[in-house]
């Protein structure tokens, strides 16, 4: 009997010929990443647990990015970014990325280059399953794991079954990776994958850009996986070229592995766009079901759906148009390379034009953090991945997930819209 | 330490998720270099987040945000017989416990508030490793919330790998089996305890 991906990186790391579920089983870490959220938390643990001299296993494989209170919004969170740049400086860490520098934590490790195929990786976020869109398994960890990883290079974890998603066909106009995943939470369940792997796989995965893929790898956790992962191909090989120095190796799961599950989706039977509904990212509605349901916030951004491409499509809808004088929108670029790169291609002019705040890269009003929190009785569509009551702000506001093209057309119309009217 | 513990039943719903825990807002307050100060301010983060975001959830059992007060009360006007009003308790939840992000916070907020173990029929992967990494017993299995009943004293034991209804009579047998690190790391207290002692 064979083993997936996910099982055979399990099995390297921890000198094992085979791992099996419910097992539980101690890890090499090769990406350990943290940000500002819990960055300074977790150097307070790491203190606790080796005293005031203690140093890191690796000065290169932690890696720490500002992204959730960016720049400070307050002086409680300045000193703590204190904390974790003195830290930074006095361990000697490498893979530091400070305001102006990265972005978006999830956007930012797979663009320089830090995940390469067959790695282990943890973050101190539970998106940081998105990682397994380059081949990786990687999932999210408190700041005690993390303090323990920074001592030790090494982590607990506990074998999981491997859900195997197969989605066939393609994907029609105006419907993309995030409609298929909406659809896929949809069809799951908040814990359809609990502490289970989900593997993507199929035709419909394979034609879509890095970018896309990652949304499905990235939202895996709303389906309650450990982790989420993709074979890698030559676009992952590909896409690293010049962006890391580790070596890239192809390594792919066995023909003959065995899955707890098997999920068929074809992407071609979506002929509409999705929309998640308060208070869970499984309640899933065709746009057509909510058409005319106002909103007063549309956000596109976070670690979703904050790239390149994405912008690309809003650029394209919001053109010409104006956002709705009851409507704000806010669009974040993920990273500074996305944010200069959408700068060069007149995006962020087209944003403006049409009345929307552009800021620099962080996530934002995704969560209640430092910026578009929501009052009480707002409505906002947003084009992240979570909306839990609460998430964003006044327990009364109203949170939709959808496709950055469904939430600029809802902007421009100030009501939840299919976007297929102004492609 | 003793791997069998006795406590009162918490009955919790379906998809109790972190932010209903502990929500965004409190995720940069207190200092965690001064324990206490850190304790205090993760119970009160865990408070506000439960009376506001949590109360509006059906799936919140009637009266745990007043014995979370109680609590609250008892350290900010040092009342130790009020610290003790959850000591030793145990949360039963149907499916998803924990859902959403590695906010340790939300475990490590019922830990401070004395709840000593989480049951479920589903358990929140980074939950279940948080609550056991800050001292807790997190244990995910299916038919373990009908055993257990609010109000109902359970008895949790992890050499027999058994969780009993003590008011009822009535076990179960647990499928999952701890290697000896982990059981030692419990025994410490967590896995920095646990890994400070090496």
């Amino acid at each position: 009997m064979g083993m997936t991906l996910a099982e055979k990186i399990l099995a390297w790391k921890s000198g094992r010929e085979k791992v099996r579920p419910g097992e539980i089983i101690t890890v090499d870490v090769d990406v350990a990443m943290s940000h500002d959220a819990l960055g300074a938390h977790t150097i307070a643990k790491f203190k606790d647990l080796t005293g005031q001299d203690g140093k890191v296993w690796s000065r290169e494989k932690i890696v720490l990015i500002l992204d959730h209170y960016v720049p400070s919004n307050s002086i409680e969170t300045a000193k703590k970014i204190q904390n974790i740049e003195s830290f930074v400086e006095k361990q000697g860490l490498i893979n530091y990325y400070g305001i102006g520098r990265g972005g978006i934590c999830h956007k930012v490790l797979i663009e320089k280059g830090h995940v390469v195929p067959g790695d282990f990786v943890v973050g101190t976020d539970s998106h940081t399953t998105t990682h397994g869109v380059m081949g990786a398994f990687a999932t999210g960890v408190g700041v005690d794991d993390m303090a323990c990883v920074w001592k030790t290079g090494k982590t607990w974890e506990r074998g999981p079954e491997t859900l195997f998603v197969e989605i066939s066909g393609k994907l029609k106009q105006g419907i993309y990776s995030k409609d298929l995943m909406l659809k896929i939470i949809g069809t799951l369940g908040v814990d359809g994958a609990i502490q289970r792997c989900v593997q993507f796989s199929g035709e419909a995965v394979y034609s879509l850009s890095i970018d896309s893929r990652s949304v499905l790898t990235n939202m895996a956790i709303e389906t309650g996986a450990t982790n989420g992962i993709i074979d890698p191909d030559t676009k992952v090989s590909d896409y690293l070229q010049g962006r890391t120095k580790k070596k890239v190796d192809l390594v792919q799961g066995d023909t003959d592995a065995r899955y707890e599950r098997f999920v068929r989706i074809n992407a071609s039977h979506i002929n509409e766009p999705l929309v998640a509904c308060p208070w869970s990212p499984a309640n899933v509605k065709r746009v057509s079901e909510l058409e005319g349901t106002r909103i007063n916030q549309a956000f596109v951004g976070s670690c979703t759906n904050g790239k390149l491409e994405d912008l690309q499509v809003v650029a394209s809808i919001v053109k010409g148009h104006e956002v709705a004088p009851n409507c704000r929108m806010i669009i974040i670029p993920a990273s500074q390379e996305v944010y200069r790169e959408a700068a060069q291609k007149g995006l962020l002019d087209i944003f403006v034009e049409s009345h929307a705040f552009v800021s620099g890269p962080t996530c934002g009003p995704c969560m209640e953090t430092h910026m578009g929190i929501l009052g009480p009785g707002d409505a906002m569509i947003s084009s992240a991945n979570r909306n839990f009551r609460g998430r964003a702000g006044d327990p009364t506001a109203n949170i939709f997930l959808a496709s950055p093209a469904t939430v600029a057309a809802s902007a421009i119309a100030g009501e939840i819209t299919d976007p297929r009217k102004y492609l | 330490m003793s791997l069998i513990i006795k406590g009162k039943v918490w009955k919790f719903g379906d998809n109790v998720d972190t932010d209903e825990l502990f929500a965004g807002r409190y995720i940069m307050l207190g200092n965690e270099a001064d324990k206490e100060a850190y304790k205090q301010a993760v119970i009160r983060g865990a408070f506000e987040s439960l009376s506001t975001i949590g109360a509006a959830d059906e799936n919140m059992p009637t009266g745990f945000i007043d014995a979370i007060s109680r609590v609250l009360s008892g350290y900010e006007n040092h009342n130790p017989d009020s610290l003790e009003a959850l000591s030793g308790d145990v949360i039963v939840a149907g499916k998803n416990f924990g859902i959403g992000s590695s906010r340790q916070q939300a475990a490590e907020a019922l830990r401070f508030l004395g709840i000593s173990a989480c049951l479920a029929e589903t358990m929140h992967r980074i939950f279940y490793r948080n609550f056991w990494n800050v001292g807790g017993i997190a244990i995910d299995q299916k038919g373990i919330s009908s055993l257990l009943a609010m109000g109902d004293m359970a008895e949790i034991d992890l050499n027999q790998y058994t969780v009993r209804n003590i008011t009822e009579e009535r076990q179960i047998k647990l499928d999952i089996r701890l290697p000896e690190e982990f059981i030692l790391m419990y025994e410490k207290g967590g896995l920095i305890p646990y890994h400070k002692d090496r």
